[in-house]
């Protein structure tokens, strides 16, 4: 029983990761219709954003606020900096392309992933980069036989915290309705008075800046990031996203962290080598029954 | 327009084609003058060439979401690989029985999921495309090699004296293969079939209301495609003489994805420009060293931004922007 | 009309890649094929950086033939069989390379040695360990790593023994070559019998690039191995032991020769790593030979640090024996290079240790050693 809460704890952590990047591509997906793949990379960089700063600052932060308020100055910083790179790729690389239609965003999307996956490698080089290990706290705890880290239940709350916030916003806000509206229907809610473009803004500042924020906790829980680890977990994002149904912003949280439940059932009760097609089994065993994904999607219904 | 004999008046050629004969010579005429690496890029563009009309049918006729083709592609060429290594039976023989498989594989797997809509699907397919590329890796029943694939494949011929074993012979062969496909596909897009497909691709729930049997042509596409890509899968390990996991990723879908749409949904020379793309650019920006994928994603967002509608689109699709916009602005595509 | 001009012209500017004849004072030139690009970049930079090296030292001393320079011409396979294959296809297709160091992963080489020995062109691989690659008994096809059979043989002897240990558990990353050190260390387990015989307890892959392995290790932990076996890369093998330690798995940790060195150090941090052993072939840094010690002190000299895996100086020895044999045979012809390198190469000191090949290609006689990090983060011998 220890050992399942155990791993139970582990695919919570896992799925956390999931569900914040995919809340940022459920973001993007329910308003604009488009698999933004470069969300990965907006991951990718802000990791290695983290890195950077952690780096060349570490004696300035570590003396000035302690290891705990580093880590948050050097999240705050790459959030920051990589919400003004999406910002600037949507201008780029997603705008003109609107009044192409979907399918032409998506080879674009395919390219500004290309572009970015190269530009973090021809900026910090093809090695593996690790945070290091001075910097970050690294207690250990074991309540009652189950080892989890300090640095792990950090993560887990902060994670829980962005999320409940994010639904807050989404929720119960006047401008997260502005946002709901937009995804239900674009021109209906411009004739209501919506600013779309202050929706945009909104949306590709958030979404890169949550892709950062785990981008560096990532970072700082494993401690080792390549230029390529944005792939894997963005296609795994964009599955939650899915899973969860379409638009539904808590469906892609909890789309994230089923997902990381499924893939530690998989991993401890089958094997580790089949655990991903566990998953992707699953996954479309539900879509069968649930065509509208898990929790059902929060668009209109053409008829 | 030249007088073509009987046989070939039925096939529909593109405008602008008064150049065939032209391009045709050229076609023929290159392998001679270039050296065996020059012959083997041209080899590789003429299987993303067959790869690209194999997803056309799916993506660019029907307009369905399939992001995991490589897949039918993989079990082209995988199974053209064991059944010639441990049964013996000759690779040429394999080209139709490998079409077959991938077929009647997508028959299977896409019965179930054909009614999904759009970005459902597409998950799906990526799904689908994933798990059978870690099951190869996984080497179940000791049949796939593992990561390592399968390895000592025949060179396809009929008995003795007619092998193809080099690489002029292998880019004649495949581009005979892709000349007959494109042959049949335009065919294809005249026809009641064709006809069907692009209608549901238009508007599914009109078709519907029409009388088509969406379902059926639906799985018709992907079974075609499936086939077509399977096809390719036995070319291609013909021509490397092993098979390994690595060849059939995700991205290798992307790339078929991207060969679609920038040459063109639905367009079959179309399809040849975006597979030039695709295959030469990267060999022809080798000097680049590894800048050349930045270039690479680069020109991918200029096609889409100053050609949307791909680098020969096909003729009768071509409607003004704010049409495909007026569809697309509503969140139920 | 304009298309098929535009086709013309491409062509035609395809076409002047085709090369020219070489002259007497041209350099010497030998190609390396690498993953310069994709998921392998790391270790092809490396690769490139150490023949780099390599041939600086030749020409410092002078070069080969009588004063001619060797140069590298790098062509990059990005870790694909069939961008290998092209790789291959163009170096066979230029008449100044004289041989080449080639390559990176057992399934591209498939492919890659296959072109050569059509084409009749010497190739050393540097970083493929399959054993098949060397029983299709091809003529111009050498490799200056080891082979997948000869350590895990080694592991069965040694380790058991070493550590008492009856459970043994054996993790691979399900690479062509993690996942073929696996199999024959089990293999090779699974052989010792009577009073050795132990059992393997645990076998199963993680998916490398993914950095959450919790989930598989406290599977490792409830199989209460005595020992664990990880025979995939240092990247996650340094992840693998953090997190195993971190939820408390105690069993000594043993790395495949890839899976322990400098960077394992750095990621994992010397508390972690400081214990952990590795099954390797000697250590440039543990050879007496004055090639090993100048080559990493150029190498460091130029980069600030040495490669991070064995692969990369297995490129500079291949380069190296290319020219040696180059320089000694007066020729740059391939047959007369391949009986060279078959029958004539016998201990010639090289960075890994003496080079020698067998005649089937593979390298000769290259002993293993149990290596342990000590407590200061170095890794050396174990006693």
């Amino acid at each position: 029983m220890r050992v399942f809460l155990e791993q139970v704890i582990n695919g919570l952590t896992i799925g956390s990761f999931y569900a914040l990047i995919a809340l940022g591509y459920s973001m993007v997906y329910g308003i604009l219709k488009l698999i933004n793949f470069a969300h990965g990379d907006f991951f990718t960089l802000g990791s290695y954003l983290g890195y950077t700063f952690l780096v060349f600052g570490s004696a300035a932060l570590t003396s000035r606020l302690g290891i705990w308020g580093g880590m948050v100055l050097v999240t705050a910083a790459s959030a920051l900096c990589v919400a003004l790179v999406g910002i600037g790729v949507e201008r780029a690389a997603y705008r003109p392309i609107y009044p192409a239609g979907r399918l032409p965003a998506v080879v674009s999307a395919l390219g500004a992933s290309i572009f970015l996956q190269n530009a973090v490698m021809v900026l910090w080089g093809p090695r593996y980069r690790a945070y290091p290990a001075e910097l970050i706290p690294d207690t250990a705890l074991a309540w009652g036989g189950i080892h989890v880290s300090l640095l792990q239940l950090v993560i887990l709350l902060v994670s829980f915290a962005l999320m409940g916030a994010l639904y807050v916003i989404i929720q119960r806000t006047l401008f997260g309705a502005a946002v709901r509206a937009t995804a239900l229907d674009r021109d209906t809610a411009s004739l209501m008075g919506i600013n779309f473009n202050k929706v945009i803004l909104f949306i590709f500042t958030l979404g890169p800046a949550l892709g950062a924020v785990t981008g560096v906790m990532v970072g700082l829980y494993y401690r080792q990031i390549s230029f390529t680890m944005g792939w894997n977990y963005g296609l795994k994002a964009f599955t939650a996203t899915i899973l969860g149904g379409i638009g539904n912003l808590p469906g892609a949280m909890f789309g994230g962290l089923i997902l990381g439940l499924l893939e530690m059932l998989g991993g401890a009760y089958i094997s580790a080598a089949w655990k991903d097609v566990f998953v992707f089994l699953i996954l479309i065993l539900v879509l069968i029954f649930r065509p509208t994904g898990l929790f059902g999607e929060k668009t209109a219904e053409k008829v | 327009m030249t007088r073509l004999p009987t046989l070939f008046r039925k096939i529909p050629l593109p405008p602008r084609a008064g150049f065939l004969p032209a391009a045709a010579g050229l076609f023929i005429l290159y392998p001679f003058l270039a050296g065996d690496y020059l012959i083997d890029i041209a080899f590789f563009f003429g299987i993303y060439a067959l790869l690209g009309l194999s997803l056309n049918i799916v993506l660019g006729e029907v307009g369905l979401f399939d992001l995991g083709h490589a897949g039918f592609y993989a079990i082209g060429a995988y199974t053209t690989a064991i059944l010639n290594t441990q049964l013996g039976v000759p690779t040429l023989l394999l080209l139709p029985v490998s079409a077959a498989a991938a077929a009647l594989f997508a028959f299977l797997v896409c019965s179930p999921i054909i009614h999904l809509r759009g970005d459902y699907l597409c998950v799906v397919t990526i799904g689908t495309g994933e798990i059978i590329r870690l099951a190869l890796i996984n080497n179940p029943f000791e049949l796939t090699g593992g990561p390592n694939g399968v390895f000592g494949v025949d060179f396809p011929g009929i008995g003795d004296f007619f092998v193809i074993d080099s690489s002029i012979k292998f880019y004649f062969f495949v581009w005979l293969v892709v000349a007959l496909s494109a042959a049949g596909l335009l065919r294809l897009q005249r026809s009641r079939i064709g006809r069907a497909w692009n209608y549901i691709r238009e508007d599914e729930t009109a078709a519907a209301a029409a009388g088509i049997d969406v379902r059926s042509y639906k799985l018709l596409a992907f079974v075609l495609g499936a086939g077509l890509a399977g096809a390719a899968g036995n070319i291609y390990a013909a021509k490397l003489m092993c098979v390994s996991p690595e060849s059939f990723t995700f991205w290798e879908s992307c790339l078929m994805f991207c060969i679609v749409l920038i040459g063109g949904m639905g367009s079959v020379p179309g399809v040849l420009v975006g597979a030039a793309f695709v295959s030469l650019f990267p060999e022809i920006f080798r000097p680049f060293a590894m800048y050349r994928m930045l270039v690479f994603g680069t020109v991918m967002i200029l096609m889409m931004m100053f050609r949307p509608g791909g680098a020969w689109p096909r003729r009768r699709f071509t409607p003004a922007p704010d049409e495909l916009s007026g569809g697309s602005r509503r969140n139920d595509e | 009309m304009k298309k098929a001009v535009l086709f013309v012209a491409v062509t035609a500017l395809m076409l002047t890649g085709l090369p020219r004849t070489a002259q007497a004072a041209d350099p010497v030139v030998i190609g390396l094929q690498g993953p310069i690009t994709g998921p392998w970049a790391y270790e092809g930079e490396m690769a490139r950086r150490s023949c780099e090296i390599a041939a600086e030292l030749i020409n410092k001393k002078g070069g080969i033939l009588g004063g001619r320079k060797v140069e590298v011409r790098v062509v990059d396979d990005a870790g694909e069989p069939k961008t290998g294959a092209l790789a291959a296809q163009k170096l066979v297709g230029q008449k100044d390379v004289a041989a080449a160091v080639a390559t990176y992963g057992s399934s591209i080489s498939e492919t890659a040695s296959t072109i050569y020995e059509k084409f009749k062109k010497v190739n050393i691989g540097y970083g493929v360990t399959a054993v098949r690659l060397t029983q299709r008994g091809f003529k111009y096809f050498f490799r200056t790593c080891g082979r997948d059979d000869s350590q895990g043989a080694f592991f069965a002897k040694e380790v058991p023994s070493r550590f008492n240990a009856r459970r043994i558990a054996i993790m691979h990353d399900n690479t062509a070559f993690g996942k073929g050190l696996a199999e024959d260390t089990r293999k090779a387990l699974q052989d010792l019998a009577g009073a050795a015989r132990v059992e393997v307890v645990f076998y199963d892959a993680v998916t490398p690039g993914e950095k959450d392995f919790r989930v598989i290790l406290t599977k490792l932990r409830e199989a209460r191995p005595d020992v664990w076996y990880y025979t995939g890369y240092y990247a996650e093998a340094a992840l693998l032991v953090s997190q195993a330690r971190s939820i408390g798995v105690t069993c000594p940790f043993v790395g495949g020769n890839a899976a322990i060195n400098d960077e394992f150090v750095k990621i994992a941090g010397i508390e972690i790593a400081k214990g952990c052993y590795m099954t390797n072939e000697p250590l440039p840094s543990d050879l007496p030979y004055p090639e090993a010690r100048e080559f990493l002190d150029a190498y460091r000299a130029k980069f600030g640090e040495i490669p991070s895996s064995p692969w990369p100086i297995y490129a500079a020895d291949a380069l190296n024996i290319i020219a040696h044999s180059i320089d000694k045979t007066g020729s740059t012809r391939a047959e007369v290079l391949a009986d060279y390198l078959r029958d004539t190469v016998n201990g010639v000191p090289g960075i890994t240790g003496p080079i020698g090949f067998t005649p089937q290609g593979d390298r000769e006689g290259v002993p293993f050693y149990l290596y342990v990090v000590d407590a200061s983060g170095r890794i050396t011998v174990a006693k």
